[in-house]
């Protein structure tokens, strides 16, 4: 296992599952697994964080699912992005890029 | 478009929740599935691989609940959980959902019933057209009567109404096809329909014209329910001609459905001209100033205030005053709410009813004591409980949550069994007929759709009231002591508890209700038996008007006097006479009395003013009234020979200051000298209730008078009589309408009515707070004893006796009863001061009060603590420890 892995930033999930998704539609494990390599380990998403956001984000509606066959013929369950979810990736990169800028100035502030 | 996903998926969890669920079941299952074939591909053995996988995962029952929390409606789904389970906990004790909701339900009924009332008579307005500006006008002191001049000069003089009318109750003798039948009605100056707004049914209504001058129009209206039960709702009966006290009149209009007159409780059926009053009741009073006859209808013209009306009424009176001294010296006018007679009976009944609503709300209060008591046991019981949900991380504020929603479906079950109990009271209320000649309507009680609300609002706030009432408990639980103590505090029923104050408090407050219901229930007593100044018993009332049947002075004189003497020869008549009105009968006649040295009668200047009767010869002996000195009045006595009058004995004290006053003289306002013939026994002349008033008894000889009461006292059974009497009445003239004829006691109930009212709301009130403080007490005594069994029986075992165990158990119950009751009883004798203006002698220092409270609450605090008593002592200690 990779060490400590950071908790996850409240409103960050949102960002991570919703960027995940634009490589194409997953099961849930696989958007775990997913945020895990495009963070290079550094967030580790638990399923007790994980679905609740997935299935507060489907009744926002910035993601759709259906259910489908896994790699290794299982059922389960796959997510994929909406319209209003691509736009909603829009306007959360924006705001993570306002916040890092500006939390980057703090630190560097002597 | 959000908005509308949010929406939709929002009722797809309400609605489709077995599927949601077993989806979301199904997707946990796969997830952990793939978790373990992803554990087992990187080489883990199969059982390692489930290990961490279900690790890794941390429960699926916990993340379906993160996910339930997640969802839209969350709240709302947890809080149909909580309903369910204080549905299925109430199930489970329904003893105590039984008791609680009929508690509650007794308590928010008697609140709706009153407020029922309350609305009705109080609050809302007359169903009229913009009834906010329809007000009337009355003495400042004194009755509500005016007189027509008076409301002449207002009319004519003023700026601020649109509209003045007058009108006079009168009941009729209405002849239509061929039959005549007393019927109560109304005669109304010209513009009392402008007054009014309402649209006629059919036809017209009256107008200024018909008012014009006596003679002008022959127009009558009749009622809607009139036209329905007197000519069956014939379409055509505008037109149709009727005679009215024999004089003839055209029906020109129906009013519209539900108009019954301007005063609530009355229903009335025809409206005639005032303008022809002469010849309808054999005399004219229309220019008298000091007849005061009238009540009186206004209605205020748009963005008029009250200060600029009062202030024009001021400047009318005191022109008018001044300009008749004589009559109308004083003559001050106010402007009061329609509907109760002003606040002439208004002011009273507004008076009464807040009382009643202030007891209903103590009762209330009371039931929220009894039941936060109740509650507060219950959380204790349930410790062991609500400390296990807190211990796997409910938060307190959901334990709460779960706690209030039991009290509130509790308090909407009652709520609903209030309302219906309160919808058939009032119903019954509203169709109940008083005993009474007068047009009395309660249809104002029929209940009314807002009434639900107000049941469910009180319901409401009283579930909040009691339901946070064991809130300290629960904020003070620590789950760590509560499951290490089993459940059982030791220290129940040793340290001073939030209920054992409810529970003085609630004994106080029942204390209250039942002082209250002595304190009527006494004066009922008293004035049942006390002494009217005459004997109703055996005595038989009838009752007639000769000029609804076009008899006027002399004729009518000879009328009655035939009648009184063909019915004295009726075997088995002991006395008979008449009057033109009995005391107690709610008409009376009131006027001033000078002595016999005044020669200024402007009313400041008059002695005292007299209820005053015209009797005829034998009236004393047939009514009962004792003749203490002097003679009865005698058929000699006329016109023609000098006025003389029989005084009552509080007459002679205040003008002479003795009893002794037979052959001395006072003068009436015309300043004619009276000599006294005789004197009479003091009684009750216009209320059960009023200080001692004087009277005067004149000889119907010297003054004739068409309204008839004889009183014919029998020995002989009623029905034969009333027959004998009726008979003879129809074969002197067939055409006179009788008003009433019966024993003398019925029409009396009349003036027994509002105490016996008043009696029965508060004897309810008693009985419910005797019932809730025994509730209470034994709630509270067997839930002590049945906490500290356990170590009573130890007590026992060690060789205590039966009284220290007693007073171990129930000491403290037995301090809390007296410092409660006595505290009520206190608080009892400061309201019932109120109840003095309604109930005749009401005394709160009564020592029968005094004692019969006392001793109902040790009766039923006796009687509450006998179980819990009987419990404690034939407690078997070897069983009990071993059980335990």
């Amino acid at each position: 296992l990779s060490p400590e892995p950071t908790s996850l930033l409240q409103g960050t999930l949102d960002l991570l599952i919703l960027k995940s998704l634009i490589a194409g539609e997953m099961h849930g494990l696989g958007i775990s697994r997913r945020i895990q390599q495009i963070t290079s380990g550094t967030f580790a998403v638990k399923p007790g964080s994980l679905f609740p956001a997935l299935h507060r984000m489907e009744e926002e509606g910035w993601i759709s699912s259906f259910w489908g066959d896994s790699e290794n013929n299982r059922r389960a369950k796959y997510y994929r992005l909406t319209k209003p979810g691509l736009k909603q990736l829009q306007v959360e990169t924006k705001r993570w890029g306002r916040i890092s800028w500006a939390i980057a100035q703090a630190l560097e502030a002597s | 478009m959000p908005l509308f996903v949010k929406a939709r998926s929002f009722l797809r969890n309400l609605f489709l929740s077995r599927r949601v669920e077993a989806d979301l079941d199904q997707e946990v299952h796969s997830h952990l599935e793939m978790l373990i074939a992803e554990n087992i591909r990187a080489g883990m053995p199969p059982h390692e691989a489930q290990r961490a996988a279900r690790i890794e995962l941390g429960g699926v029952e916990q993340v379906k609940e993160q996910v339930r929390d997640s969802r839209t409606g969350a709240f709302l789904d947890s809080l149909l959980q909580d309903f369910r389970f204080a549905l299925r906990q109430l199930r489970r004790s329904p003893g105590f959902a039984l008791t609680a909701v009929l508690i509650l339900a007794l308590g928010i009924a008697a609140n709706v019933i009153v407020f029922g009332v309350l609305q009705a008579l109080v609050l809302r307005q007359l169903d009229v057209p913009h009834a906010d500006q329809v007000m009337t006008l009355q003495p400042k002191d004194g009755g509500p009567f005016v007189s027509n001049p008076e409301m002449r000069d207002v009319r004519d003089d003023n700026t601020v109404f649109s509209a003045v009318a007058a009108y006079e109750f009168q009941d009729f003798g209405l002849e239509a096809n061929g039959v005549t039948r007393p019927v109560w009605g109304c005669a109304v100056s010209g513009q009392y329909f402008e007054v009014v707004g309402i649209k006629p049914f059919l036809g017209r209504l009256l107008g200024r014209d018909d008012d014009d001058h006596p003679g002008a129009s022959d127009a009558a209206v009749i009622s809607w329910s009139a036209w329905q039960s007197d000519f069956g709702g014939d379409p055509n009966v505008v037109g149709t001609m009727v005679r009215i006290n024999k004089h003839p009149y055209t029906i020109v209009g129906v009013t519209q459905e539900g108009f019954h007159g301007t005063e609530k409780i009355a229903q009335l059926d025809i409206f005639v001209p005032m303008a022809n009053e002469a010849s309808l009741d054999g005399f004219s009073w229309l220019e008298s100033r000091s007849y005061r006859n009238l009540f009186s209808v206004v209605r205020m013209k748009d963005g008029v205030t009250m200060p600029q009306v009062q202030a024009e009424l001021n400047t009318i009176t005191a022109r008018i005053a001044r300009q008749y001294p004589k009559e109308e010296e004083g003559l001050a006018l106010k402007v009061a709410r329609p509907g109760m007679i002003g606040d002439f009976i208004g002011g009273p009944a507004r008076g009464f009813l807040a009382g009643v609503m202030g007891l209903a709300g103590i009762v209330l209060l009371a039931a929220c004591a009894n039941l936060g008591s109740l509650f507060a046991a219950r959380t204790a019981d349930r410790a062991r409980e609500i400390a296990i949900r807190m211990a796997i991380g409910s938060s307190r504020w959901r334990v709460l949550r779960q706690l209030l929603v039991e009290a509130f479906v509790i308090s909407i079950l009652g709520g609903a069994c209030a309302c219906g109990l309160a919808w058939m009271a009032l119903t019954g209320l509203a169709g109940w007929h008083p005993p009474t000649r007068y047009p009395l309507n309660l249809l104002f009680a029929m209940p009314q759709p807002s009434l639900i609300l107000m049941a469910f609002l009180i319901s409401v706030l009283a579930g909040v009231v009691f339901g946070l009432m064991p809130l300290r408990q629960i904020f003070k639980t620590d789950p760590n002591e509560a499951i290490k103590s089993g459940g059982s505090q030791t220290s129940a029923g040793r340290r001073w508890a939030l209920r054992d104050v409810l529970l003085a408090a609630q004994i106080a407050l029942c204390c209250v209700t039942v002082t209250a219901a002595f304190v009527s229930l006494r004066g009922l007593g008293k004035a049942l038996t006390m002494d009217l100044g005459f004997n109703p018993k055996n005595a038989l009332l009838t009752q007639f008007d000769l000029s609804q049947a076009a008899y006027t002075g002399d004729a009518a004189d000879h009328f009655q006097r035939q009648l009184l003497e063909r019915t004295s020869q009726i075997p088995g008549v002991e006395a008979a006479g008449y009057a033109n009105t009995t005391p107690l009968s709610g008409d009376a006649s009131v006027a001033a009395v000078f002595s016999q040295q005044s020669a200024d009668f402007r009313p400041s200047n008059k002695a005292f003013e007299i209820y005053y009767y015209d009797v005829s010869p034998g009236y004393l002996a047939a009514s009962g009234t004792p003749l203490l000195a002097g003679r009865d009045v005698s058929f000699t006595d006329t016109v023609k020979t000098p006025p003389v009058a029989i005084v009552n004995q509080e007459f002679a004290r205040r003008l002479f200051h003795s009893e002794h006053a037979v052959g001395r003289y006072f003068k009436n306002g015309d300043g004619v000298s009276i000599q006294i013939a005789g004197i009479v026994a003091d009684g009750k002349y216009f209320t059960t209730s009023e200080d001692q008033e004087p009277a005067a008894f004149f000889p119907i000889s010297q003054k004739a008078n068409t309204s008839t009461a004889l009183i014919v006292r029998t020995r002989r059974d009623t029905a034969d009589m009333v027959a004998a009497i009726r008979g003879v009445i129809l074969d002197l003239d067939r055409a006179v309408p009788i008003r009433e004829l019966g024993p003398w006691n019925n029409q009396l109930a009349l003036s027994f009515f509002p105490i016996q009212v008043a009696t029965v709301a508060l004897g309810i009130f008693g009985a419910f707070g005797l019932l809730l403080s025994i509730a209470g007490t034994f709630g509270l005594a067997s839930y002590t004893v049945s906490k500290r069994l356990r170590e009573l029986s130890i007590r026992v075992a060690l060789g205590a006796q039966a009284k220290q165990i007693l007073s171990a158990a129930l000491g403290r119950m037995l301090i809390l009863l007296a410092s409660g009751s006595v505290v009520g009883m206190l608080l009892g004798m400061a309201a019932s001061r109120l109840l003095s203006a309604i109930v005749y002698q009401a005394s709160v220092q009564d020592p029968f009060v005094l004692a019969a409270v006392a001793f109902t609450t040790v009766l039923t605090g006796a009687l509450s603590v006998a179980g819990p008593v009987r419990r404690v002592l034939h407690a078997d200690p070897a069983t009990l420890l071993r059980e335990q």
